[in-house]
Order: C-alpha cells, then structure tokens, then sequence
C-alpha cells in the first residue's frame, strides 16, 4: 500500500480538520476557558500544518527510500494478502465465542500458514499443535477465559 | 543496607529466578528472528505478567528486551537483515565483517559490548536517578507537561525518515489518546456512540497491532529471508579483550551517548544506535574502513544501544515518562503491579528499586554465556520458516489482546492498529512516535489543562520557573534540530541528513 506523499499528506489535512471541528463542538466546562475542546483543536490544527507540508513534499531530503521489495509472491493480488492477518483476527472477533478458541485458532494458523506459501503438510500439524499449546499456557497456566465452545480442551 | 538485603532475598526467590531464565531464552529466541523487534518481544510479554509477583514482572520485561536488543545483532550480522531496529545501524559494517571471515569477531563484538553498555547503563541508572529523584520532588504540573512533551519531540527525532512525518505520527497518536472521557473535564470525546471506545485506547493493543500484527502483514506480502548456512563458529570471545582495550575511547562514548539518549524521555535505543555509529565514523582515526569491515563503529553503536536501554528507564521511573517504546510497556506493567512510578518510588520502595538494579545486572552478565550459546545455535533456531512462526504470533496477538481486558473489543483494535502499522510505515511514517503519542496523550493533556488553569490561560508561567525554562528550550532544540540540519546541509552544499550521515 504504497501511496503518494500528496494523498497521505491530505488525508492527514481532512483528518486534522475533522478532528478540530468535532473538537471545537464539544461542551465548554462552565466557568473555565480551557475546557475538554483546547486540545483536539491544537492537533487538529497541528496535522491539518503537517498535512500541508507534507503534501508539499517538504522533508523529503531526510527519508531514506525503503528497499524494494523483490517480485510478486507466489499467488496473484499479492498486495491483497496483507489483509489475511486483520482478517483473521476479524474472524477471530466474530467466532471465537461460538466454536471456540481451539477450532477458532486451529482455521486462523492453518489459514495464516497457507497464506504465508507453506505447504498442507506443515500447515495441518501446526494447525492443530499451535493452539493446543497457546490454549495450555494462557488457559491453564495464566487462567485467561478462553472460551471453550464446540471442542473443550482435555484440561 | 538493609533495603539492599531484602532486594537481595527479593531477586532470589524462586519465581524470580525462573523468570529472569525463561524470559531470556524467549528474548534471545524472538529478538533474532528478522522482523520481530524488541518492542513487540516485550508487548506480547504482557499478558504473561499479570500473572507473576511484581518484582519477576518488572524482570521479565528487563531481562526479554535486553536480550532481544542483543540478539537483534545475530540475523543482522550472518544475513544482512537486523533482527531488530536497534541492529540496524551497523548491520551493512557487520555483514562485512562476515564476509571477510570475521563473523565470530563481529558476534563477539555484539555480545561483549552489549553486556558492558548494558551494565554501564546500569550504573548510570543507579547513580542518576536519586538525584534525579530529588530534584523531581519538587516538579509542577509545568515541569510534567515539558518533560512529556520532550519526550513526544524526542520521539521524532527518527532516523531516516521525515521529521515532518515523525511529527504527524505523533500528533496523530496524541488525537487517538483524546478518545474516550480520560480527560480533564470527563466529558466523552470522539467516542461514535460506542460504549467500548469511552475508556479510551488501550496502550498494549495499539502496541501489539503496530509492532507485530503489522509484521505478520509484512511477511504476508515480501518474500522470505535465505536460511542461514550452517557454520562453525571459532571461539567468540577471543579477541573481545584485544577489541576493548583497542577502542576504549569509542567503546566509553558509545555507553556516554547511549545513557544520554536513553534519559532523553522519548529516545529510545535505535536512535542510540544510529547516533553513535555516526559519532564513531565521524571522530575515527581511520574513518576510510568503515562499511568494509570494521569493527570500531559496532563496538561504538554496540554499547550505545544496550546503555540505552538502562537508562530510559529513568524518566521512566521517575516520572511515568517512557524512555522509548519499551519502556512505555514497563510503565503500564509497574503501574498494575503497584509500582507506580514517582519520585517517591525511590524513597518508599527502595528495596524494589535495588531489585530492578540488581536484575539488570544479572541479565546483563547471563546474556553472555546464553548469547554465546544461541550463537552456536542460531543456524538452527532460523531456519524455523517464517511460515510456523508468524501464525503462532498471529494467535498469540489475539489471544494476548483478549487477556489484556478480557474483552473482544480489544482484538478488534488489535487488528485496527495493525493495519493503521501497516500502512503507516510502508509510507515512512514512523510508528514508534505513534505508539509514544497515544501512551503521553493523556499525560500531556492532564498537564498543559491543569497549568493553563492554574496561570488563568497565561503562556507566560510555562517559562518562567527555572527548571521548566531549560525543559522549554530542550523541547524547542529537538523540535528545530531538522531545520537546523537542513539550513547546514545547504550551506554546505551536500546532503548530509541526520540518518543518512551514518551509511
């Protein structure tokens, strides 16, 4: 996701806009001049000026460019898989109430694992050791609520 | 005396102990596997501490982060790629070094001169903070909002990337942290009706989302690093004695450089690097070798980072000010586990005061013998595909996140902040100065409201008690050092930007 100075800098802008108009709306402590406005107005002011510069390419001389990275990988829309961890954890959100945490995180590496090139055969095993052993630590040693759903742990 | 004793039966104990071990190989483990940075070794160590004593909490997070910064050096040394950001100053010159058939000289010079930068960090801790701590005792809500926003200057004092970018990152942590109703009035801002966003941000999943889910992201999309070749490795200490009393003079100023930016709240062990690296190509006597080889610049940059290290827990202790993105972990560790920290930290629990020195020590010394063996063993430990180990990072996020609060809602920022990561850094915006806004955010406004009603919306008082004066004109050097930098390189005539200075 690489983007252009220009549209980072004006998404900062309207970003710092946004933030100082919603700012500037919000109820005064009666009584006192500073109130909870002041400081979502000052960053907001801040950005929309970083914003500006930014846009203008003023800076620039300071970045050292990052090194490109070699070829596509091994499927099509290879920028799109960078999505497959936020996803994954989306899913994570939806899911893991309702099967589980072992089926749950058992589809989130076996996905994590393909997407990432590698083949079923380490994909399979990881998918169903990896959880067991996070369930273990964090469910049995530190005593987070994981939730149990379809498959509880034999512990 | 008897505080010293009883830090000493502190450190002891069993718990301690294990901790201080298990926490180093797992340092050790994640810090050199490329990508995975320090910082997120340390993040993902937090749910892990709820559940220990307050003194193996704090050691965890000691002992994991220095040996992380250590071995950062390893990939960075045998394949060109820094396991960590600190590493990455030098890792062309060590590189080099293995190239010319001089990789145990290079590992070596990493593991002996972090060890010392990080007991003369240490030290450096020991000496300054219960002076500082004095001093400190008498500090206002004018001083508090100068030294925090130091700190939000210092942090965008970034190498190799724009200060203006550096800048926007952190104001735009600073906007994340208004959200929510901690603040001065209690009244809710920029909630969007959601009951959950009304506590505010919670630190540790932007971390976790900026640090490592944006990691995972990135291996997503960039192709896997080459395995290590298997090698013998000569003896690794051999010639490090030679090598310190060779370079003494760098060796100390690296460890001066690296306590001074590591106090500065805000600068954090990477720019040590850098910085020092600089220094030492700058004041060589033959600065012609460095890039081909040389070990001067490493034991120099070496040093500095592990000093660094030590030392940006000062602000951190003293004032609730985090020293560098770690640090900024700790604080919300010491606070949870009843360390707050303060002034009179020093004076009411000393004892757990000499305990942290005391594990810093420890971990400093033991990072010798488990780095020489996980030199040994790192051809093995990397050729692990990165396939197996950054879906396990994935789950741990999630699960590490869910712990935090028990709730999912923080999975969902987790995942929100590793694309706001992603993005963020792929278009040169440093993320660190993010992580560092939205960790002062509300630290910064606490103080400037409370000063502003205190001097009845004078801007005058914020200069005018002595201490707060020279904290205002520090804030002012970082925040016109670039312009400064900029108005010299074209004076000069060639391009010499404060990052660039060290290839």
């Amino acid at each position: 996701m690489q983007l252009s100075d220009r549209v980072t800098g004006a998404v900062l802008m309207a970003l710092g806009a946004a933030a100082a108009l919603a700012g500037s709306r919000l109820p005064a402590v009666p009584g006192q001049d500073v109130g909870p406005a002041a400081f979502p107005l000052l960053i907001g002011s801040g950005l929309i000026i970083c914003g500006a510069l930014i846009a203008f390419g003023i800076g620039r001389s300071f970045e050292v460019p990052e090194e490109p990275a070699a070829g596509p990988g091994p499927w099509r829309l290879g920028g799109l898989r960078a999505l497959v961890p936020p996803v994954l954890l989306l899913f994570y959100v939806l899911a893991s109430e309702r099967l589980g945490f072992l089926i749950t995180g058992a589809i989130m590496v076996f996905i994590a694992t393909l997407a990432l090139g590698a083949r079923p055969r380490l994909a399979v095993p990881l998918a169903v050791v990896a959880p067991l052993l996070v369930h273990l630590a964090f469910y049995k040693l530190l005593r987070v609520p994981l939730p149990a759903g379809l498959l509880s742990a034999p512990w | 005396m008897i505080d010293m004793l009883e830090a000493v039966r502190l450190v002891a104990a069993p718990d301690v102990l294990i901790a201080i071990l298990a926490s180093a190989i797992y340092g050790l483990v994640v810090g050199s596997l490329p990508g995975l940075s320090a910082t997120m070794a340390t993040a993902l160590l937090v749910p892990v501490t709820f559940w220990l004593s307050p003194i193996a909490a704090v050691a965890t997070i000691i002992t994991a982060s220095a040996m992380a910064i250590f071995s950062g050096d390893i990939p960075g040394c045998l394949l060109r790629i820094p396991g960590t950001p600190a590493s990455a100053a030098y890792t062309d010159e060590a590189y080099a070094m293995t190239r010319k058939g001089q990789a145990e000289m290079a590992l070596g010079a990493g593991l002996w001169f972090s060890a010392i930068g990080g007991i003369v960090g240490t030290l450096s801790l020991v000496l300054m903070a219960p002076l500082l701590a004095e001093m400190a005792l008498s500090f206002s809500t004018f001083e508090y909002f100068w030294l925090a926003f130091l700190g939000l200057m210092c942090a965008t004092l970034v190498a190799r990337s724009s200060p203006i970018k550096a800048i926007a990152s952190m104001l735009l942590g600073l906007l994340i942290s208004c959200i929510g109703m901690e603040n001065p009035a209690g009244t809710p801002r920029f909630t969007f009706g959601l009951t959950d966003l009304l506590g505010g941000i919670e630190p540790i999943p932007a971390l976790v989302g900026v640090f490592a889910v944006s990691e995972v992201m990135r291996a997503m999309i960039t192709p896997e690093p080459p395995p290590l070749p298997r090698r013998k490795f000569g003896s690794i200490l051999a010639n490090q004695w030679k090598l310190t009393k060779k370079y003494q003079w760098p060796m100390w100023r690296g460890n001066f450089i690296g306590i001074i930016i590591g106090v500065l709240p805000g600068a954090g062990a990477d720019m040590a690097a850098w910085v020092s690296y600089a220094m030492s190509k700058k004041f060589s006597k033959e600065p012609e070798k460095f890039g081909t080889g040389h070990p001067e610049g490493l034991v120099e940059a070496g040093a500095s980072n592990n000093a660094s290290l030590a030392s940006g827990w000062v602000p951190s202790l003293l004032f609730g000010i985090p020293g560098d993105t770690i640090t900024a972990i700790a604080i919300g560790v010491l606070y949870m586990k009843g360390l707050n920290p303060g002034p009179t930290l020093f004076t009411e629990r000393a004892s757990s005061m000499y305990a942290l020195y005391l594990i810093f020590i420890i971990a400093n010394i033991i990072m010798i013998p488990l780095g020489i063996v996980m030199i040994r063993i790192a051809a093995t430990v990397l050729r692990a595909p990165r396939a197996s180990v950054m879906p396990v990072i994935l789950l741990l996020c999630a699960v590490g996140a869910f712990a935090t609060g028990s709730n999912l809602f923080s999975v969902l920022m987790v995942a929100a902040f590793g694309c706001i990561g992603f993005v963020m850094e792929r278009n040169g915006y440093p993320v660190a100065a993010l992580v560092l806004g939205i960790v002062m955010g509300t630290m910064v406004e606490q103080n400037f409201i409370t000063s502003l009603i205190k001097s009845d919306g004078d801007i005058l008082p914020f200069f005018e008690r002595p201490v707060s004066g020279v904290l205002a004109a520090m804030t002012f050097g970082a925040l016109l050092w670039p312009v400064g930098i900029w108005i010299w390189n074209r004076t000069q005539g060639r391009r010499l930007p404060a990052g660039t200075a060290a290839r």
